[in-house]
């Protein structure tokens, strides 16, 4: 117990030596300090914005809705961008098809894209236009938060009603609230039925920024691009009872959709068939080795503030060689006079590590501000950062360290 | 009869410098006993320097036998060493070797950090010599703001404050004037009235008339080792 208090105000000395010697050369102690500050800086902000673009991403996903696969007309380019040439066609018979003969799916919900300009008196604002049917609202979880969202009875008659974005809403009518007002759409005027409850925003994708409409409508009035046929759609979102029944229908559905177009043998087909769980999982995947990039980028800046403390640590010893030969004459071990130094490196490290936490969590903080973009700074992220400075400083400063304490104590006393 | 406190016998230590060996010290046996006060005189190159090195545990012999209070030093590791150095022998440099910008309490109290001693009872220690050396208001001085003998009282302070068994004095009169160091030998004769084993390297005749034994080196032997005939007394200061 005595050996164990003794041990511990032996590194209350050790602490209170390093401090006096860094207070010494306290500009050189700031600037040693300063590499390991921005090592850890640099660190800790790469791992919140990764941890942020994780998290961002899979609210992304959340907000796509869950068993859900998504057919579109382009042959599968992996996880690579899709590619623009050998595009099949799609349409809702296709997706009646789907609803009737794959097994487990709940709803179907086809949908044309397109971009749209829309205009109220002295505003304007272009977003993109979702021609849908009532299934849309079913499969990815889109409800109005005012008003109401698209019935069959607004397809069927292909109404000029529309459902707006929280983002769109603000645009063009600021707080009054739409549901009742008129918007000319590509100067068609439709009335505003509802307003899309708010997904926020992720990876300055703003799930707000859009608008729906019946498809019938968006086919007849709203229409630039030609497709080529009146049934034709942008993609289909079609929406499983469960996760079991969604990876057999994935399947199903790409061997339906081969036989209906009668795609030889052999040849790519021209559909793309893609759960919500791949989706997530590739992106997963990409943020992953984002941060990983990231992460790695910002520790070579640790590691260059390790050297550092190694550098002023090994001129810290030569100049005080003659300290260490009076010590060791005093009695000092060489274990004492290896601790002295590797607590000093220590010290310098955990100052710097701590300054560098601190800076990372405000900066986290602006940055999640600014550019609305989430960046973490956990209670583990912070510990660890911590520990890892003192590791970088027991690791750079113990060569020097060692060096001292090798020192023969005669050699070191008569060092000028 | 007790051992004698120190005891050597053919104690060699060689250097080699550019190929060449150098024998430094070449083949030294001799005995101070306990509460003796020795003085070692010579030139410089004569050895009595790197003598008193290996005798304080600073520096090892290449050949020959050390017994330090009985112990030889050959079985010793460099912490039993460290050990040695810290219980047992004082140091007192001629540059005085205080730590800069630090408090003279400090300075006395660091061989009681090496000595494992709390905070409360190093402070205590420290303080209790640096009042033996007349320096009870000079606590909290740092070595720039003290005087060269004051200086040297301090480092006496911190040799001392181990309770050692011999006091080893490196010239510590060679950077001081005529009246500080008399002051500082009648603080010597002092300590060794007290008990204390006192052994001192000068080059100063005079100063190693303040002892009772003189040895004196030449080309790493010993050429000379009697009792000082007309010993002059200080007036501690």
């Amino acid at each position: 117990m005595s050996k164990l208090l003794n041990s511990i105000a032996g590194w209350g000395v050790n602490i209170a030596i390093a401090m006096t010697a860094l207070r010494t050369n306290l500009m050189r102690s700031i600037l040693t300090t300063l590499g390991v500050m921005i090592g850890v800086f640099s660190v800790i902000l790469a791992v919140a914005v990764g941890n942020g673009a994780q998290v961002s991403v899979t609210q992304q996903i959340a907000t796509l809705g869950s068993n859900m696969a998504i057919v579109v007309p382009q042959p599968d380019s992996g996880s690579g961008p899709p590619r623009s040439t050998d595009r099949g066609r799609l349409t809702e018979r296709d997706g009646r098809a789907i609803l009737r003969q794959v097994s487990g799916v709940s709803a179907v919900a086809p949908q044309i894209r397109s971009s749209v300009q829309l205009v109220t008196p002295g505003r304007s604002a272009t977003t993109q236009a979702t021609g849908a049917t009532p299934e849309y609202g079913i499969v990815s979880n889109v409800t109005a938060s005012e008003g109401r969202f698209l019935t069959d009875g607004d397809v069927g008659a292909a109404a000029r009603v529309v459902v707006i974005g929280q983002t769109v809403a603000d645009k063009l009518f600021a707080d009054a609230n739409p549901v009742g007002e008129t918007v000319r759409i590509n100067r068609v005027p439709f009335k505003v039925i509802g307003l899309l409850e708010s997904k926020g925003s992720n990876l300055g994708n703003d799930n707000d920024d859009q608008i729906v409409v019946p498809i019938t409508t968006l086919r007849q009035r709203l229409q630039t691009t030609a497709m080529q046929g009146p049934d034709d759609v942008t993609l289909l979102f079609v929406g499983f009872e469960d996760e079991d029944s969604l990876l057999a229908g994935q399947q199903e559905i790409k061997r339906m959709l081969r036989d209906r177009y009668r795609v030889p043998k052999g040849r790519i087909s021209p559909f793309t068939v893609r759960t919500t769980t791949e989706i997530a999982e590739t992106t997963g995947q990409v943020t992953q080795i984002f941060q990983a990039v990231l992460v790695a980028i910002a520790s070579i800046s640790l590691l260059v503030g390790g050297i550092g403390i190694m550098n002023i640590m090994l001129v810290s010893v030569t100049e005080r060689t003659r300290e260490i030969g009076l010590r060791m004459a005093l009695g000092a071990k060489r274990s004492d006079i290896r601790n002295q130094f590797l607590v000093e490196a220590a010290v310098l490290c955990v100052i710097g590590g701590a300054i560098g936490l601190t800076l990372a969590v405000l900066a986290a903080a602006v940055f999640q501000q600014v550019a609305d973009f989430p960046a973490p700074v956990g209670l583990d992220t912070a510990f660890m950062s911590v520990a890892f400075s003192a590791v970088i400083g027991i690791l750079f400063g113990g060569y020097p360290a060692i060096r001292a304490s090798r020192l023969s104590p005669i050699e070191a006393l008569r060092s000028e | 009869m007790t051992a004698p406190l120190l005891e050597t016998h053919d104690l060699v230590k060689d250097y080699v410098i550019g190929g060449e060996v150098l024998h430094a010290v070449n083949g030294v046996s001799l005995s101070i006993k306990r509460g003796e006060f020795v003085a070692i005189m010579g030139a410089s190159g004569s050895g009595k320097s790197t003598f008193m090195n290996m005798i304080g545990c600073l520096d090892v012999p290449t050949s020959g036998t050390l017994l330090l209070d009985g112990i030889d030093t050959k079985t010793l590791d460099s912490d039993a060493l460290a050990e040695i150095r810290n219980r047992k022998i004082g140091f007192v440099f001629q540059q005085f070797n205080l730590l800069a910008r630090t408090s003279a309490l400090d300075n006395v109290a660091v061989p009681l950090i090496y000595a494992g001693l709390g905070y409360t009872e190093r402070r205590e220690r420290a303080q209790a010599k640096l009042e033996a050396m007349g320096l009870g208001n000079r606590l909290q001085n740092t070595p720039a703001k003290l005087s060269g003998g004051q200086q040297q009282r301090v480092a006496i302070a911190r040799a001392l404050v181990t309770d050692p068994l011999m006091l080893l004095a490196d010239e510590p009169t060679g950077a001081l004037d005529t009246q500080t160091s008399l002051d500082i030998m009648g603080i010597f004769q002092k300590l060794n009235d007290e008990g204390i084993t006192l052994i001192v390297v000068t080059h100063e005749p005079d100063i190693a008339e303040y002892a009772e034994r003189r040895i004196v080196f030449r080309d790493g032997r010993v050429i000379e080792d009697a009792a000082v005939k007309s010993r002059r007394r200080a007036v501690a200061g």
